[in-house]
């Protein structure tokens, strides 16, 4: 039963301090700074020095822009045609189809969950740029082939097909495990042929996830960053990242084109997740089968098909796996063998992790040299574990920030449901979802550099140590959609009887909430935090867009390695710290997702069903070692 | 005890409770029963506190409590997923209540082993998490966790819907038990006719959020108030046509008979007797159900299986009607 008061109660306080901080920010970290990005477009002075509305846009389509344009649609498309393509086929050869090795084929197709982003690009680089391992084998067979071979289109094109299809073995693989064996069944009973039920019967069920899978990676493909940016392909992000740091001495209106490019990708992004939706409202194809059969895994019958996919499922994983391969083990390895690119199983060595030597570099003779305050190990480079650190304390607190702010809201939404408010809410903390990454970043970059914001009490948060907070914010709001989608579904799942239960025993609010919800919520909330932190952790586009000698993320880190290596010739130091910094992102991934994935869904009788194992293990180990059971004290319970 | 007087729910335009008067008295085992919709969750909630009436008082003891918080009310509740919270143990689900009263360890501790006691649960299982007990367990976790702060009133939203037929049954017994031995008073709402039989002191027949008959089990099976009631607590067959006229009954009525009164080879004095023919017969087991066309009419009736009288589908018998067992409502 409600009660209203008109007191002011500690209650009353918190909501309103709670509303104005949601409006606050709404408006001043999500809808001012995108609507000034959107005015510079229309604000942008020409020649004479007036005010044209329409300068940028007749600059636009009269210099080379359309063409960054252009190009990210092309990669667009040919991302859902190639990673649909492998996505799909890795699926059904780990959960459809009965491959041999199906179990370490899955291990080796979900690498990318934990080796992604910038990482992957630079470890692919490993592989294959000019000095890579496969170059440098293949130079060494054909001398006269172009070294430079990886770089461009297909080689974006190649890195980012086999970056994007975490989302098929997480989504896609979940979907065809829903499917109902029985149907399954049915079809080949009713005289239907395998391929004939794998057309018919099981991909009209997964229509609907490969249609939110097709639009996310069009999505991905058209603000693609840290791909064009190492290998060198001309599309829009690294081209609005370029142009927000240069200036009008240089080119016409570089930040309001930049501007425009956003809003282009802002388009584009709002266009598509609104035949996401419109499909999705559609409704789903949902299982009427009240006794589903587990899906048990079709044999190849046709021998000839059957080789021809075995052949295809193991070179699909030697290409997931061989750059992780090669960057955990030459990690290990000493200079000399990663500049020959040749393994010495003879030589292992923790020099890329913890070396303190400094910077050796080989000359054109061959030689190697000493290049002073350049320190060599992971661990004990300054700027390397400078850029970790900050990296480390700027995702913690964004991902902690986006899960506090999204439970407090969802919390609210949750016992105000049917309300307009809470309506109003949900769809603002949406907000940052229908716009793409840059165009945040860029707007913060621009509208914070200046003094003449208010509500920042006129500082300027571009500048200096400011800058850190605005990367915090950044990461905050971009993580907002991803956080609500999680945690709402976590609330909705709370049985309502539970809240209810609590209040007849006596529990106000809080209470209520801390004791019975959180803990309930607590592991998805968690594992939110942990994916947000794990995705901003190496996270690049943002770190690009606001890169500063004070706001040099782990990621930027990175790339200045793989800049480093071509410095005064092949630099094997930046090389194998580059190694290293794959292995201990990998590392940090797998905890992560260990810790989500498995600590994290063990519900409390799971968790005292392990402590109790452990407790009899112990004792066990306790009575072979001598100490008996009778040594031990009494349990509590027959004290008392 | 507890009274309620003109009660009035809405929600939005519609209107859920009409004027509902019940009367409970101490330490009775009170039912709500009706089809799903019939309001009888709403005025559970309502006399929890988590209902608002728009119009009437909920009363206790003569204490006026329709607008005290729910927290205040002092009355139990055992939920239908019984609610227990699933991060906790059982020992911090049944001390839950007393933690919120903010008494000391020892009482809580006291306490909680003494709620335990009675509702047999073992100091192992107070240790186990929810998840880890079976449905039996569970409910006597949720009803430990209702009395354990010592409530005047414990109320029960179909405790057993989410039971197999034999659990059901078992721990219905049990929950019987528990109610005489703790003397408290009981409102308990269920849709099964079956267990609001078995279980209550008296029924409360809701249908469509008024109450149709307030009785002891006996009055709502064998006197009921209205065709309603009559025809949703226990089979009946709808008398028709010549056996009305046969039984001299006002035809401008409607006329039921129980499907146990259908005497089936057997006539008496003052009794209706048909000749029929067994169209079908189910077999239930305890016994057997057969439709007989007789009086030009299908009639229904039940035979103890006593394992020697089978009438085959096809076979000529005779059926007998005693104008007594008839129940007849105003059309």
């Amino acid at each position: 039963m409600n009660r209203r008061t008109s007191k002011l109660s500690p209650e009353l306080i918190l909501k309103a301090f709670g509303t104005a901080f949601f409006v606050y920010l709404f408006f001043g970290f999500m809808l001012l700074p995108c609507l000034h990005t959107l005015t510079q477009v229309f604000t942008a002075k020409n020649a004479a020095g007036e005010t044209d509305p329409l300068a940028v846009i007749r600059f636009f389509f009269a210099g080379n822009m359309p063409h960054f344009v252009l190009n990210s649609l092309k990669l667009a498309v040919c991302l859902v045609v190639t990673v649909n393509l492998v996505g799909i086929s890795i699926v059904l050869l780990t959960e459809y189809f009965d491959i041999k090795g199906a179990k370490v084929l899955r291990l080796g197709y979900m690498t990318t969950l934990i080796y992604s982003g910038v990482a992957l690009v630079t470890g692919y680089l490993f592989l294959y740029d000019s000095d890579g391992i496969l170059t440098t084998w293949l130079a060494q067979m054909f001398p006269n082939m172009d070294k430079s071979w990886f770089s461009g289109f297909s080689a974006v094109l190649f890195t980012m097909t086999f970056a994007c299809t975490s989302n098929h073995m997480l989504f896609l693989r979940n979907a065809i495990r829903g499917i109902d064996y029985n149907t399954v069944e049915a079809a080949r009973n009713l005289g239907a042929k395998p391929f004939k039920v794998l057309l018919k019967v099981v991909f009209p069920t997964l229509l609907p996830t490969l249609f939110s899978l097709t639009v996310m990676t069009f999505i991905t493909g058209l603000c693609a960053m840290s791909a064009p940016t190492l290998l060198g392909y001309d599309s829009i992000n690294p081209e609005i990242v370029r142009l927000a740091g240069s200036s009008t001495a240089d080119e016409a209106f570089p930040q309001a084109r930049a501007a425009l490019m956003s809003i282009i990708l802002a388009f584009f992004t709002i266009l598509l997740l609104t035949v996401l939706s419109s499909y999705e409202r559609k409704g789903h194809y949902l299982s009427v089968s009240k006794t589903k059969a587990k899906l048990v895994k079709q044999k190849i019958t046709n021998p000839v098909a059957n080789v021809l996919a075995h052949i295809y499922a193991y070179v699909l994983f030697i290409i997931y796996m061989i750059p992780v391969v090669m960057i955990v083990l030459f990690a290990f390895q000493n200079y000399p063998a990663i500049r020959s690119k040749t393994l010495d199983l003879g030589q292992w060595t923790l020099v890329n992790f913890f070396g303190t030597r400094d910077y050796e570099y080989m000359t054109s003779r061959g030689k190697l040299r000493v290049r002073q305050g350049s320190i060599s190990g992971l661990f004990a480079n300054t700027d390397t574990v400078g850029g970790i650190r900050l990296s480390f304390v700027l995702s913690a607190i964004a991902a902690a920030l986006a899960c506090v702010i999204v439970v407090v809201a969802v919390n609210y939404i949750f016992r105000n449901r049917k309300k307009i408010r809470s309506t109003v809410l949900e769809y603002s903390l949406l907000f940052p979802w229908l716009l793409p990454t840059i165009l945040i970043c860029y707007s913060y970059r621009t509208y914070f550099n200046s003094e003449n914001v208010w509500y920042v009490m006129n500082h300027n948060l571009y500048m200096r140590e400011n800058v850190r907070f605005l990367i915090i914010m950044a990461y905050t709001v971009t993580k907002l959609p991803f956080a609500l989608r999680m945690i709402k579904a976590a609330f909705y799942a709370i049985d309502e009887e539970l809240e209810d239960a609590a209040r007849n025993l006596g529990a106000g609010g809080l209470r209520t909430f801390l004791r019975v919800k959180l803990p309930i919520v607590l592991p998805s909330v968690l594992a939110v935090f942990a994916l947000n932190f794990n995705a901003l952790f190496t996270e690049y586009d943002m770190s690009a867009t606001f890169h500063s000698s004070y706001g040099k993320t782990y990621a930027m880190v990175i790339q200045s390695m793989t800049a480093e290596e071509g410095r005064d010739g092949y630099n094997v130091n930046a090389s194998g710290r580059r190694c290293a910094s794959t292995v201990f992102i990998m590392i940090i991934s797998g905890i992560i997702l260990y810790l989500v994935y498995g600590v994290g869904a063990r519900d409390l009788g799971e968790r005292l069903e392990i402590r109790e194992k452990r407790r009899k293990r112990l004792a066990r180990l306790r009575s072979r070692f001598g100490r008996g059971p009778e040594s031990e004290s009494p349990p509590p319970a027959a004290s008392a | 005890m507890i009274e309620l007087k003109d009660i009035v729910v809405r929600f939005g335009d519609f209107e859920a409770l009409h004027n509902i008067n019940v009367s409970v008295g101490e330490g009775e085992f009170f039912t709500f029963l009706g089809p799903s919709g019939c309001g009888k969750t709403t005025t559970l909630r309502t006399i929890t506190g988590f209902i608002d009436p728009v119009q009437g008082t909920v009363s206790v003891d003569g204490r006026d409590i329709t607008h005290v918080p729910i927290e205040k009310r002092n009355i139990g509740i055992v939920f239908q997923s019984y609610a227990l919270f699933p991060t906790m143990t059982v020992r911090d689900n049944i001390a839950f209540g007393l933690k919120v009263m903010h008494l000391k360890r020892d009482e809580v501790e006291r306490r909680v082993r003494e709620i335990a006691r009675k509702v047999d649960l073992s100091d192992e299982q107070l240790k186990k998490a929810v998840s880890q007990l079976s449905g039996g367990q569970q409910q006597r976790v949720a009803i430990a966790r209702a009395l354990v702060t010592g409530p005047s009133i414990i109320c029960m939203d179909e405790p057993l819907s989410n039971l197999d037929a034999k659990l059901r049954v078992q721990l219905r017994n049990e929950l019987k038990r528990m109610q005489q031995e703790f003397g408290i008073t009981t409102i308990y709402v269920t849709h099964d006719q079956e267990e609001a039989l078995t279980l209550s002191d008296r029924i409360a027949v809701f249908n469509k959020g008024f109450i149709e008959q307030i009785g002891t089990p006996n009055e709502v099976y064998n006197h009921s108030a209205t065709e309603f009631v009559c025809n949703f607590v226990g089979d009946i067959d709808r008398l028709e046509g010549a056996i009305v006229d046969g039984l001299k009954l006002d035809s401008g009525r409607h006329h039921f008979i129980r499907l146990e009164r259908v005497r089936i080879g057997e006539g008496g004095a003052g009794m209706l007797t048909l000749p029929g023919v067994v169209k079908s017969r189910e077999y239930y087991g305890l016994y057997i159900k057969y439709s007989i066309r007789a009086g030009g009419q299908i009639v229904k009736a039940v035979e103890k299986n006593d394992g020697v009288h089978l009438y085959r589908p096809g076979e000529e018998v005779v059926v007998g009607i005693h104008p007594q067992d008839v129940m007849s409502y105003d059309a």
